[in-house]
């Protein structure tokens, strides 16, 4: 099948079918709409121009949350500004997809500037230059910003699970954590309407906390994978199609995947979903959408009665501050920037920051609990040469099925955590062969040939349940390159969390030993090789939702008590952190808070 | 925000053969730093086969980073006795290993890296140890001398203990000449890696011979069943509020 999308560069939505969903006119308009802003012809003089102008709704943030958020706002009819730190991206131009190590410096290999690689689709890491944080001493934390258009959705690895009922009830089921304000029921018809809008593949397996969705088909296992299920039936452990946020098959005019299983390059034909291929174009096709790169947001401006007036931003170019105003305000910076933004927004009427009233802003910071082990399987090893890349991830997952075990108290810590396998004949890259073999000569050569593709490698992403320790604050000692304060960090692990690890890598042990492999690595480290604070990259929860104002900063609409037109989409609202990777819950919460926003609007409640 | 691409030498343009791989470089370099979206799909799936093996052992050694002329000498003999050339691919040195090692302990730290401390040191020791025994450094030693000296630090498990720090050096040389060699155009060909290319059409990878190799022809199916048999009988149905909360 021929690809066409592969030669016109300049507009992915040319090219595209549009049996279903969009139109052909409206995908020209996104196409057209999003390659002027990409090169700041259409919108550019808009953001020079003197003349005052007031948005229905400034978002800051451009990924999953501030994606949504523009997408369901202008199609709402609302006006919407966009602010994003980073430049723009875009994969039709951006992705590293088809290239090969020796094309890249230093084989693609990691650097600070590129933490996951040369190829990896994302811009930032964990250090940003000019952005510094601070972490309190003799603790460890890792802040990960993604400073580009649609921020961590170009390189997440596309896990789409949807949280189930016992996530959003935690506390009434075992007695710690923070109940959600509403239940999972509230949330499922905003996680369907958002799987049907992004495309997630998966199986209907009617498991009780692992809900099912609008599922498009999954793609058939590769060959370590089966021997992975046939590992997991001799430990009874589930072992089910995964769920992924990548198209199996054509939707809304997006190509089906090509399976070359390079998905965190950022996929150059928008078969996966990131906020940039999928959110933001239908939201330019209004025309309603303006999106400033290079924007780094300082403050929400506040008025007399305490409201939101706008925000002031530093414009990265120029080094001058810019201020706009709007009628709504919508956050969604990733959980730890909103925090800060909140906390440097200080005023009279908000001495302690914006929407923290409570003091709650920056407390109860979570990520997933996270431990590998690798392994070796002979089995593997001989085997003839094919293609196995498929979709950019696992296709088989292990949720969490030891319920029963915990319901009779044999294991020393709550909650639970997936298994995500890897391994196969994937590109090799400069540490594709560490640590596997020993000897030296023509034996070697042989060996390392025929245990290509015999690696297997089992991460475990658990729950953490929020704690006191685990938080951000501001740190006026220190500003970034812009002149803000920057937050600095406490992390703290409790005995729960590292009971998980030291379940997780043995658990991972008896897999690869039942598979006839044997262990050749675990994640380094004191305690069961657990992850460091913000490692994961699933910093969540430090501006929550509920129900009392005294305990939440937000709403159960994600709205502010007390600064009526705010409102947070991103990860920072979340009470919990189930174990299933948080951007499918965000997309879908946002979808929520949005819809509100809109309906607010029309009533001029705010 | 990206890596800076840092050439591993500039090549003098007296030396003729040079000249056709300068202008492979070059291509690939536009290849490396152009948005590989841009290029014809055929162009990016046959470069791997285009692509000839830069490097010959033989030729003038690129302008070093890291290593100085005689620890590139001997990375480089140490390379080949870790990947020799066999019927199916070239050896290390000849798909370019020890210069990728060069640039890679220059990018993991340089001179002041702990990688090119162990490395270097390892080298110096090798040496060492060759002048003791044989009153030559390494690559003066003849093959047999060579193999013998190698033999104590190859294998971690009979290697003696005193000698670990060795042993640590070699496994760790070893590790950067495997993943220089499979990450070079060679190492793909020899594996072979045959994917880095769009599909239509996912049925799995792997033939049905290998599946019928592994016992797995059935697994999907056989799971499922056994899945569905032990919802069925109530596992891993679980308990809304355990504590009564």
């Amino acid at each position: 099948m021929a690809r066409a999308f592969f030669i016109s560069r300049e507009c992915p939505y040319l090219n595209r079918k549009t049996t279903r969903g969009m139109c052909y006119s409206a995908a020209f308009g996104a196409c057209r709409a999003y390659a002027q802003a990409r090169d700041g012809n259409a919108f550019s003089f808009m953001a020079h121009t003197h003349v005052p102008q007031k948005y229905d709704v400034v978002i800051i943030g451009s990924g999953a949350g501030g994606g949504m958020a523009a997408y369901i706002l202008t199609r709402a009819g609302a006006r919407c500004l966009m602010l994003e730190a980073g430049d723009w991206f875009d994969t039709a131009r951006d992705s590293k997809m088809m290239m090969w190590p020796w094309q890249a410096p230093h084989r693609g290999a990691a650097t600070p500037a590129k933490p996951f690689g040369y190829f990896d689709g994302c811009v930032g890491g964990w250090q940003v230059p000019g952005e510094p944080y601070t972490v309190a001493t003799g603790e460890q934390f890792m802040w990960w910003r993604g400073r580009m258009l649609g921020g961590r959705t170009n390189h997440w690895g596309r896990i789409a699970l949807r949280w189930g009922p016992y996530d959003f009830k935690p506390y009434s089921r075992d007695g710690l954590g923070f109940d959600w304000p509403f239940p999972y029921e509230e949330m499922a018809p905003y996680y369907s309407k958002t799987e049907k809008l992004i495309g997630v593949f998966g199986s209907h397996e009617n498991m009780e906390n692992a809900p099912d969705g609008e599922f498009l088909p999954p793609p058939k296992p590769r060959a370590h994978e089966l021997l992975i299920q046939r590992a997991a039936r001799k430990l009874t452990l589930p072992c089910i199609p995964s769920r992924l946020s990548i198209l199996t098959q054509s939707i809304h005019g997006r190509p089906a995947c090509g399976y070359c299983g390079q998905c965190g390059r950022g996929c150059a034909t928008s078969s996966n979903f990131s906020s940039p291929t999928v959110l933001l174009p239908p939201a330019l096709a209004t025309g309603r959408l303006e999106i400033r790169t290079g924007a780094m947001a300082r403050e929400i401006l506040t008025g007399p009665d305490g409201n939101a007036t706008g925000v002031s931003y530093i414009d990265k170019k120029t080094r001058k501050e810019v201020t706009v105003r709007a009628r709504v305000v919508v956050v969604a910076a990733s959980a730890c920037e909103s925090a800060r933004l909140l906390l440097n927004s200080q005023s009279s009427r908000h001495p302690d920051g914006l929407a923290n009233s409570s003091g709650i802003v920056g407390k109860y910071l979570m990520d997933t609990v996270g431990s590998d082990v690798g392994g070796y399987v002979p089995d593997l090893s001989g085997l003839p040469p094919f293609n196995e890349d498929g979709v950019g991830g696992m296709h088989v997952y292990l949720p969490w099925g030891n319920y029963d075990k915990q319901l009779r108290h044999e294991l020393d810590f709550p909650r639970g955590y997936h298994i995500e396998p890897g391994g196969g004949r994937g590109m090799p890259g400069p540490h594709s062969f560490g640590g596997m073999h020993d000897g030296y000569g023509v034996r070697l050569k042989q060996e390392a040939r025929r245990g290509f593709g015999a690696g297997v490698g089992f991460s475990g992403r658990g729950e953490m349940i929020p704690n006191e320790n685990c938080y951000c604050e501001i740190d006026r000692s220190v500003v970034d390159e812009w002149g803000i304060p920057v937050l600095k960090f406490h992390w703290k692990w409790s005995d729960y969390e590292i009971n998980m690890a030291r379940h997780m890598q043995q658990t991972f042990e008896e897999l690869i030993v039942t598979m006839g492999g044997k262990v050749t690595y675990k994640s380094p480290g004191p305690h069961w090789g657990i992850s460091r604070g913000g490692e994961i990259i699933h910093e969540v929860g430090t501006v929550r939702c509920g129900n009392d104002r005294r305990t939440s900063p937000l709403n159960s609409w994600c709205q502010s008590w007390e600064c009526k037109n705010l409102f947070v989409t991103d990860g920072a609202p979340l009470v919990s952190n189930a174990d299933k990777n948080p951007t499918l819950t965000i997309l879908a919460l946002a979808w929520r808070t949005s819809e509100n926003i809109a309906r607010m609007m029309r009533r001029k409640e705010v | 925000m990206e890596t800076k691409t840092k050439r591993p030498s500039t090549p003098s343009p007296s030396a003729k053969p040079r000249n056709t791989r300068i202008a492979r470089r070059d291509l690939l370099k536009t290849m490396g730093l152009a948005p590989a979206a841009l290029l014809p799909l055929s162009a990016l799936t046959a470069s791997a086969a285009s692509v000839a093996s830069p490097t010959p052992a033989s030729s003038p050694a690129p302008r070093l980073k890291v290593l100085n002329p005689h620890e590139f000498a001997t990375v480089t003999v140490l390379s080949d006795w870790i990947l020799p050339a066999d019927e199916r691919s070239s050896s290390a040195s000849q798909a370019g290993v020890p210069a990728f090692i060069d640039d890679w302990l220059d990018f993991q730290g340089g001179r002041e890296g702990f990688l090119s401390d162990e490395l270097r040191g390892g080298l110096t020791w090798l040496d060492l140890e060759s002048n003791r025994l044989h009153g030559h450094d390494f690559i003066a030693c003849s093959r047999l001398q060579q193999q013998s000296l190698l033999d104590r630090i190859a294998w971690p498990d009979r290697a003696d203990p005193a000698e670990s720090h060795a042993v640590a050096f070699f496994s760790r040389l070893r590790d950067l000449v495997l993943g220089g060699f499979y990450s070079s155009p060679e190492g793909v060909k020899d594996l072979p890696y045959l994917g880095n290319k769009m599909i239509p059409v996912w049925t799995g990878g792997a033939p049905p011979e290998v599946l019928q190799k592994l016992g797995v022809t059935n697994e999907e199916a056989e799971y499922q069943k056994w899945f569905r048999r032990r919802q069925a009988e109530g596992h891993w149905v679980q308990q809304w509020y355990y504590q009564g909360k």
